[in-house]
């Protein structure tokens, strides 16, 4: 009766911020991140990424309790980079990651229907509505942008 | 480590059916592939009954019981992004054509047999609207609706069994008002696009992630997987390369139908993309909010700073990439595009004096405070400063 709106664990209140950076006042180019509404799909894969940047000297991460809707990173840098850059850079080549294999599945997914293996699903409802999704994932791109943005605009 | 990262992520459909997709990724972390698993399994939209109003029940299941399995049915959620909205994100007050489907099931048998109800007597009808209510914000989500949106999957298509839902004996009843509204898994599993994934990495265990019970021989007691035929049995002498990270990961998502597999892999990635695009924000973001809260004066600064952000620097490239057909396919040149603009603009606000045009402005004006107030947390540069003196 009094549990909170499950959707509070996954989406960012009016004016919450969904990043919060906590320099780490007795290690040199130390941070810890808080990163708010989001769960281990984010946190892991972005402490495997930070850990494979030679810049970088720690990167953890952790779920403090699985109650409670955000993880905490905790990055430290060599010096020639703050810990906030290194975490922006690691999402963007993150970002390039997935943008290239978002190509190669697009490629595959094609070939696949010239091979005629879906069967009916590109004159079904499936293929016909999915163009939007899959020919132009990035046609709603920006307007997702923009729309996301509302949550943490404040 | 770096090897593999240096190198394009593969991809090869091993098989593509109407309900499922196998494939095998390659050249990716091992975080990462699992991170797709994640996101195709739980933060994928679709919508699902999530509202009964019963007006006859005299069947013998109570109204909880036959609400619960209405919930479970599958219903055509192919472009939910665009097609719906989320009932939370709507102005309408409870429940508009926008944000909710509205589906009737209306039952009785008249019959001596046994009738079976099924998902194909879930009758779609528009959302009825409340004519003292206008209409907020006439939305174009309609349009993007395919002909089958929120129908039950499989309605009517020959050789798709139908979900039961309830079997009524003669004189019996069953009248429903069911809303359906668009929803994804972490609220409720309901919203599940996959029925089911499966993953597999490292098929003869070289790796050593997991340890295998067995009572004479591991090899005869642990049949190997069809995926071993994909890689190198290991040699009896070879020793254990600890070093070793996964490269391969077969996958094979299977859908409830609600969407194709191609769209589920689809928007998987595309939802991963959005949850790091807003942290980059959400990072950027940090300076513009303090300022706020910390100086009056700099508020001068801030309409200035804060239309920069949709329109000039940042947010263009990212926009401009969008727009004209997608991302470089490259990481690398997808990198140059955000690396020059947010290297570029936060140096350069550091060598201007402030309130200069463009996304650094918000940085420029930021570090003016930060040296002012000495929080100093704006520069990369100065913070080195600090520490390596």
């Amino acid at each position: 009766m009094n549990a909170p709106a499950r959707h509070e664990l996954y989406v960012l209140e009016d004016g919450e911020k969904g990043v919060e950076v906590t320099e780490d006042t007795k290690i040199p180019n130390a941070a810890t991140i808080k990163i708010v509404k989001q769960d281990h799909t984010l946190g892991n894969m972005l402490r495997a990424q930070l850990l494979s940047m030679p810049q970088v000297l720690f990167a953890g991460y952790k779920v403090p309790h699985p109650l409670h809707p955000y993880f905490l990173l905790k990055i430290q840098t060599d010096g020639t980079i703050t810990p906030q850059a290194i975490l922006e850079q690691a999402c963007t080549k993150l970002i390039g990651t997935m943008a290239a294999l978002e190509t190669k599945f697009k490629r595959e997914f094609s070939y696949k229907d010239v091979e005629g293996a879906v069967g009916g699903v590109g004159a079904g409802g499936v293929g016909g509505v999915g163009g939007p999704g899959a020919d132009d994932p990035y046609g709603g791109g920006a307007g997702r942008w923009g729309r996301e943005r509302d949550y943490l605009d404040f | 480590m770096q090897t593999q990262e240096d190198l394009e992520p593969t991809v090869r459909i091993r098989e593509l059916k109407k309900d499922r997709v196998n494939f095998v990724l390659g050249n990716v972390d091992l975080a990462f592939a699992n991170s797709l698993r994640r996101v195709v399994m739980a933060d994928i939209p679709t919508v699902a009954i999530d509202m009964v109003e019963i007006e006859v029940n005299t069947t013998v299941l109570p109204d909880e019981f036959i609400a619960h399995r209405l919930g479970m049915v599958p219903l055509n959620s192919s472009n939910c992004e665009e097609a719906i909205k989320y009932t939370r994100d709507c102005t309408c007050l409870a429940g508009c054509p926008y944000c909710s489907l509205m589906l009737h099931l209306n039952v009785a048998c008249h019959d001596d047999n046994t009738m079976d109800v099924t998902s194909d007597h879930l009758d779609l009808v528009p959302f009825p609207t409340d004519p003292e209510q206008q209409n907020p914000e006439p939305g174009e989500e309609l349009a993007q609706r395919g002909e089958l949106f929120g129908q039950p999957v499989g309605k009517h298509e020959p050789g798709v069994p139908p979900v039961l839902i309830c079997k009524i004996r003669k004189g019996q009843e069953l009248k429903m008002k069911c809303t359906a509204k668009k929803g994804i898994a972490k609220e409720h599993a309901k919203w599940s696009p996959c029925s089911a994934v499966s993953f597999e990495y490292d098929p003869h265990n070289k790796l050593r992630h997991t340890t295998h019970w067995y009572e004479k021989s591991i090899k005869e007691e642990w049949p190997l997987s069809e995926n071993a035929l994909e890689e190198e049995p290991p040699r009896e002498d070879e020793a254990f390369d600890f070093n070793a990270k996964p490269n391969k990961f077969y996958f094979e998502v299977e859908t409830d139908g609600s969407l194709g597999p191609q769209e589920v892999v689809m928007r998987g990635l595309a939802e991963l993309q959005t949850k790091l695009a807003n942290l980059i924000l959400g990072l950027k973001k940090q300076p513009d909010g303090e300022i706020l809260a910390n100086d009056p004066q700099v508020n001068g600064h801030v309409p200035a700073a804060e239309p920069s952000w949709a329109g000039g620097g940042q947010q263009s490239a990212w926009g401009a990439g969008a727009s004209t057909g997608g991302w470089p396919t490259t990481s690398r040149g997808n990198a140059s595009q955000w690396g020059s603009g947010s290297d570029g603009g936060a140096t350069s606000g550091w060598a201007r004096s402030g309130s200069d045009g463009g996304a650094t402005s918000g940085w420029g004006s930021g570090s003016a405070t930060a040296a002012a107030t000495t929080t100093g947390w704006a520069s990369p540069s100065r913070q080195t400063n600090g520490w390596n003196s």
